[in-house]
């Protein structure tokens, strides 16, 4: 009696949300699990059970794998680089620097900004057109004597044609990670770091046994945090150029061959394995969150 | 010379000036290379439109025009509209329900609380593709594909978790006894809730509104499976206008910066809880 | 600077007007409750516990014994695990905070911060359903009682700490509930001020004649201000009784050891042939004493005020080297060696409040230390040999095995049943 009564008005007020939560995302993905499993091909639902074979038939399509080789490829230089830069741009900050406001929103506005206008302006810096037509940062980089630097960017035929679109979502993400680092570096006592200087270390030595330690949940944290992002990515690489295999990811692929191709199954295929692929970094993630917050 | 009262508290050896000098140099060095993009956008946007070629894009306006606005903005208006009829309402109901559901998991906790919440966060990270096909069957099926409100009822659902985890963070750091006094004076969980919790989380609500506020104003993906032509909110109109090579770039440009609009000025003007939201984003802050 | 005057001499001491009325006083009573929290820590065990109609009863004990829970327990805020709980006549084990008419004053105070003084301290009354008019009379006698009618339109933050206290004061007596239950609300005020509401609020209990049950660590506030004491440890309720009895009759050696300050002083000893000896001094015990009998060994407690410079009065005598004198200006404590086995019992470590390594790293030692109370112009100095005495009727003998006292036995309730 007790419990229902304090309890109960509690489980009601989250009830709806909880119900939602639960059919949008648990019941929505058993259901897309569910539709991977399927023959549904065209416009009428077919639940028909296929098996595994929409996921033998993704792993012999060279659309499909070349997808999967683009987005390691992607995640690769969007995390690294993000991760450094984003570092850099921190450490530049972090010792009480006049203006630092300023910078911090300069370096953070994109995030403000949606990817399809991020990818409006990117794809005019990073286009390959030659001659009369040049423009962008190949035309900068003529103009400067740089000229050995032009390259054909995301139209390049290389298998590295997709970091360039990793320099956009960088550039669209880096403040982000700036931010994260600061507030560990801030995080760590002044106290810590005075002790450390009286003990005798330079600041640099301060910062490099003291801080650095104390920085690698803020680095797990934005490794994760910038990958899920590039594993999901979609409105950036759609908007830079949709129709580009070069640059083409499974989230990609997934929606084209969903929707314009109306092949269900195949899609619901490629959304599951993308589930599975965010799940075994964002569940280690969640937990290691939660029972780190339970502990203290 | 500097004599010693007017020397800096703090003590610096000559190196760290030279440390100090560098640093600024290399920030400003990197703010310009970081707003090459904003300004390209705004020099080609301002200029005259018959001044604009792909080639002279690196070169200030000869004479300052705001016609290109003019010329894009009927285009986008539509979808400008839809956007914050969308918007709006996503984020004030997405807020209050999150308000509840923080209050609950961090104050209230029933049994079972703990495994709730990890679940609910989980929400905030799935690849959306994976709920698309099974999401557009049953909106479809409540005759809410097409429309704004479709779009308005997702982005209030798959706004919860991160709502949700603004306000525990928030409720969290308020103090115990405040709730249990509340209590002892004769309060339930409702009234504590409203007359206890809610006055004092209106930084979470702000905290929360920009949030939602920006993620829904610049999705893309729910806008492109769930609206039609009369629909579409600005991302989707924004890409139709600016996606394809033959429109004329001065007008991508300019689409793009006012579709930008809104979002920046939350930004400017409410910077410092954006930022909030930002670190809640990342569980731990 | 105004301020501050008008806080030390806040208001109850003006007459409280009879609106705020005084009703019957109901009792309270606890049945063999347990508290186990979710995760197994067992918080509360098994404690039965009456309070008299009016009574002001000071739970007390280290942090972490449980004190609060119980406390939390009795608001409702905490769900019993097992046992009753009755307030008056009415069995409230199951009911909610809000159900039971009891009013909390908080050690962090937890007022609502957006709410104004008179919000605060109208709250209770506003989720009880009282009107506006009734609401506003009722807050502003409270407020004029209590010193705060200039800053009733105040927010908390714009408060000290002494006038948050007594909003939270106001907010609880408002109410005119049927208990006071009070969380260390003293604890948050700086020594001088906390001294000055000590004795404002004995005499706001004498007034208002509420059934207060008040929760500390401090044990000078619990023997000051409780007319009765129950002592916590480890969940466990250990003695209940009046400060006096608390005092002098211990029942064990973690009650001997809490309250009393300086602590009691102790040493291992053998009582033989009718006598207790350690480090070379007999004390003979009293004839009628179960000791008087056989051969045994025990703990001796020795209050510092036990001890004296010897006058050669016929006590038994001690010699030793003083080895710290503190002087506190009318008295002086003496700290000393005695050639004896220190005690370090769970139990004594306890009363401290010290892990077992804190205690012995600065100053490793094995012998016991006293402390001795002596008058401000005793003669003594650090390194020269003095000879103190003891007085034989006033010591304490404790099993050194259970810990109790091996006085006659003391039933844990005889404050409550001697009523």
């Amino acid at each position: 009696m007790h419990r229902i009564r304090k309890w109960g008005p509690a489980a009601l007020l989250v009830a709806p949300s909880l119900l939602a939560i639960g059919v949008f995302v648990y019941g929505f993905l058993g259901w897309n699990l569910r539709v991977s499993l399927s023959d549904w091909r065209g416009l009428r639902a077919n639940y028909d059970y296929a098996g595994l074979d929409n996921y033998r038939r993704l792993a012999e399509d060279s659309r499909f794998t070349d997808g999967v080789q683009n987005v390691v490829v992607f995640t690769l230089v969007f995390v690294a680089g993000t991760l450094v830069a984003g570092f850099l741009l921190a450490l530049l900050l972090e010792r009480g620097i006049r203006g630092e406001a300023f910078f911090r929103t300069v370096f953070l506005f994109p995030m403000a900004i949606s990817f399809i206008a991020t990818a409006i302006i990117w794809r005019w810096l990073l286009s390959n057109a030659t001659g009369a037509q040049e423009t962008g940062l190949n035309k900068l980089f003529d103009s400067v004597g740089l000229g050995f630097l032009a390259n054909d960017w995301f139209k390049s035929d290389s298998n590295w044609a997709v970091a360039s679109v990793a320099i956009a979502a960088g550039w669209a993400l880096v403040g982000y990670i700036m931010a994260l680092f600061l507030a560990g570096m801030r995080g760590v006592s002044d106290d810590l770091r005075e002790a450390a200087r009286v003990d005798g270390a330079s600041e640099a030595k301060a910062f490099w046994f003291v801080v650095r330690p104390m920085l690698l949940p803020v680095v797990m944290s934005a490794i994760v945090i910038l990958a899920h992002i590039s594993l999901k990515t979609f409105d950036l690489i759609y908007a830079m150029d949709a129709k580009s295999r070069k640059i083409e990811t499974p989230a990609l692929y997934m929606w084209f061959t969903t929707f314009e191709g109306l092949n269900f199954s195949i899609g619901a295929a490629i959304a599951t394995l993308l589930v599975v692929g965010i799940a075994l970094v964002i569940v280690p993630y969640i937990w290691y969150s939660v029972r780190s917050e339970r502990r203290s | 010379m500097k004599t010693a009262a007017e020397a800096p508290t703090r003590i610096r050896s000559r190196w760290s000036a030279y440390v100090t000098t560098t640093r600024y140099i290399v920030l400003f060095a990197l703010v310009c290379l970081f707003l090459i993009p904003v300004y390209v956008l705004l020099v080609t946007a301002m200029k005259d439109p018959a001044q604009v070629s792909p080639s002279r894009m690196w070169q200030l306006p000869d004479s300052f025009s705001l016609d290109t606005f003019g010329a894009v903005w009927p285009v986008l208006e539509p979808g400008f509209r839809n956007s914050v009829l969308m918007a709006v309402p996503a984020s004030i109901i997405s807020s209050l329900l999150g308000a509840a559901n923080g209050f609950v998991l961090a104050k209230w906790r029933f049994p079972g609380a703990d495994i709730v919440f990890p679940l609910i966060l989980f929400g905030m990270f799935i690849p959306y593709q994976a709920i698309l096909i099974p999401m557009r069957e049953l909106l479809t099926d409540w005759n809410l594909v097409g429309g704004l409100s479709g779009l308005i009822l997702v982005h209030i659902i798959y706004g919860l978790p991160i709502t949700t985890l603004i306000f525990r963070s928030y409720f969290v750091t308020i103090s115990d006894e405040l709730i249990d006094s509340a209590q002892v004076d004769g309060a339930g969980m409702i009234r504590t809730l409203a007359f206890v919790a809610l006055p004092i989380a209106l930084p979470a609500f702000a905290v929360s509104m920009i949030w939602q506020f920006t993620s829904a104003w610049n999705d893309f993906l729910f806008g492109l499976v769930l609206t039609s032509t009369n629909s579409w909110p600005v991302t989707v109109a924004l890409n139709n206008i600016a996606g394809g090579q033959v429109v004329p770039f001065h007008e991508a440009m300019a689409s793009a910066l006012l579709a930008s609009i809104p979002t920046l000025l939350v930004y400017v003007l409410m910077g410092r809880f954006f930022m909030r939201g930002l670190m809640a984003g990342a569980l731990k802050g | 600077m105004s301020e501050k005057t008008s806080e030390n001499q806040a208001a109850p001491a003006t007459t409280l007007t009879a609106a705020i009325s005084t009703r019957e006083p109901v009792g309270i009573r606890l049945e063999n409750v347990s508290k186990r929290f979710r995760g197994g820590v067992e918080a509360i065990k098994d404690v039965t516990l009456a309070v008299a109609p009016g009574e002001f009863v000071v739970l007390v004990g280290p942090s972490g014994c449980g004190k609060s829970t119980l406390l939390r327990v009795l608001a409702g805020l905490e769900e019993v695990s097992s046992g009753r709980i009755h307030i008056g006549d009415k069995d409230v084990t199951t009911q909610l905070p809000q159900q039971r008419d009891v009013a909390m004053v908080f050690q962090s105070y937890a007022l609502y911060p957006r709410m104004s003084v008179r919000g605060n301290i109208g709250f209770g009354l506003r989720m009880r359903g009282i009107g506006k008019d009734e609401r506003r009379r009722r807050v502003e006698e409270v407020a004029q009682v209590l010193g705060l009618e200039h800053l009733l339109d105040r927010r908390p933050a714009a408060l000290s700490g002494g006038q948050r206290q007594r909003v939270a004061m106001g907010r609880a007596i408002v109410r005119e509930p049927q208990v006071f239950l009070m969380d260390e609300p003293l604890s948050n005020l700086d020594a001088k001020l906390r001294v000055s509401m000590r004795a404002q609020l004995t005499l706001l209990h004498k007034r208002l004649g509420v059934t207060t049950v008040y929760v500390t660590h401090d044990q000078t506030e619990a023997m000051t201000l409780g007319q009765r004491v129950a002592v916590l440890r480890d969940g466990v309720l250990q003695q209940v009784d009046t400060p006096q009895q608390l005092f002098h009759h211990p029942v064990n050696l973690f009650v001997a050891a809490f309250i009393g300050s300086p602590s009691m002083n102790f040493v291992h000893a053998t009582v033989s042939n009718g006598a207790a000896s350690f480090a070379g001094v007999r004390i003979p015990v009293r004839p009628d004493s179960p000791l008087a009998r056989g051969d045994r060994k025990v703990i001796v407690g020795v209050r510092p005020t036990s001890l004296s410079l010897a006058s050669g009065n016929g006590q038994p005598e001690l010699a030793v080297t003083p080895a710290i004198v503190e002087d506190l200006g009318d008295e002086r404590f003496v700290i000393f060696d005695v050639d004896a086995p220190r005690v370090d019992t769970e139990a004594t470590r306890a009363a401290v409040e010290a892990q077992a390594a804190d205690d012995a790293l600065l100053v490793p030692l094995d012998r016991a230390t006293f402390t001795a109370r002596l008058p401000a112009g005793t003669p003594v100095t650090v390194g020269e040999p003095i000879t103190v005495a003891l007085d034989p009727d006033r010591l304490h003998f404790f099993d050194p095995a259970t810990g109790a006292s091996l006085e006659e036995a003391t039933s844990l309730t005889r404050g409550a049943s001697s009523r």
